[in-house]
């Protein structure tokens, strides 16, 4: 279409041949990418495997126990030293630094090393470590006064 | 055939039924039916995806570029004939009707 630029005998014309032609090019190949990117999402959520469906349930899951284990232990750990060693005078370190950020601090980076290479592990962990943080804000936001 | 014909694929189809067997150039079609570039393109390239036109690329003459040629197909010659007297009906009506205002 751009090759009748020269054909074209005004100048003004030959430039609005061209913009109309850019314009014509342009959305065909934005229509184009559009329905081959819509037809690969198609294909993929047609042609997933229940196995490879159960596998990403199985790391969702792993994520989301392991934030469950890590959490349980840090509160474990923040309650055993606080009657263990009274001398090193914890009281004076809010729990929920050692309780809600150091963890989630451990989720966060956690879920970005696993991204790339175990995606719904991460997406578990995320997801709990979401979770986490929600229930955290809402307790204090009830309790606190 | 399921096709939207617009009135610019109509336009478009009568310009071409005016010669059925010959190649035209897009810049000539765009002048017999008044369409810009960016209107006539796309339809060119619908029909010719739906097998209504066949296209060909000119054999150039030294320093110039060759150009794209348009023609109906078989197919396109009967789908444009078919639609023809759709078209021509509704000539006569806004011929007859289209001035008058309610």
């Amino acid at each position: 279409m751009l090759r009748e630029l020269d054909f074209i005998e005004s100048d003004w014309a030959a430039l609005f041949w061209a913009l109309g032609s850019t314009a014509a090019i342009f959305r065909h190949s934005v229509r184009g990418g559009l329905r081959a990117w819509l037809e690969k999402r198609r294909d993929q959520s047609q042609g997933l495997p229940k196995e490879s469906i159960g596998k990403k349930a199985a790391g969702v899951a792993s994520g989301i126990v392991i934030v469950l284990a890590v959490t349980f232990f840090a509160f474990a750990l923040v309650r055993q030293l606080f009657y263990a060693f009274p001398a090193w005078d914890l009281g004076s370190m809010p729990w929920w630094v050692a309780m809600i950020v150091i963890p989630e601090i451990i989720f966060l980076v956690t879920a970005v090393a696993l991204w790339r290479k175990r995606r719904s592990m991460a997406t578990g962990i995320l997801l709990s470590a979401i979770v986490l943080v929600v229930h955290f804000v809402v307790h204090a936001a009830t309790h606190v006064q | 055939m399921k096709f939207r014909l617009s009135p610019q694929t109509l336009q478009v189809l009568d310009a071409f039924l005016q010669g059925p067997k010959n190649w035209q150039y897009g810049y000539d079609i765009s002048r017999n039916t008044g369409l810009k570039s960016g209107t006539l393109y796309p339809i060119l390239m619908r029909l010719a995806e739906r097998k209504l036109l066949e296209t060909s690329w000119e054999t150039p003459e030294i320093g110039k570029p060759p150009r794209h040629l348009y023609r109906l197909t078989l197919d396109g010659m009967r789908f444009a004939q078919e639609h023809r007297p759709a078209r021509s009906t509704r000539r006569l009506a806004r011929a007859a009707f289209g001035g008058a205002k309610s």
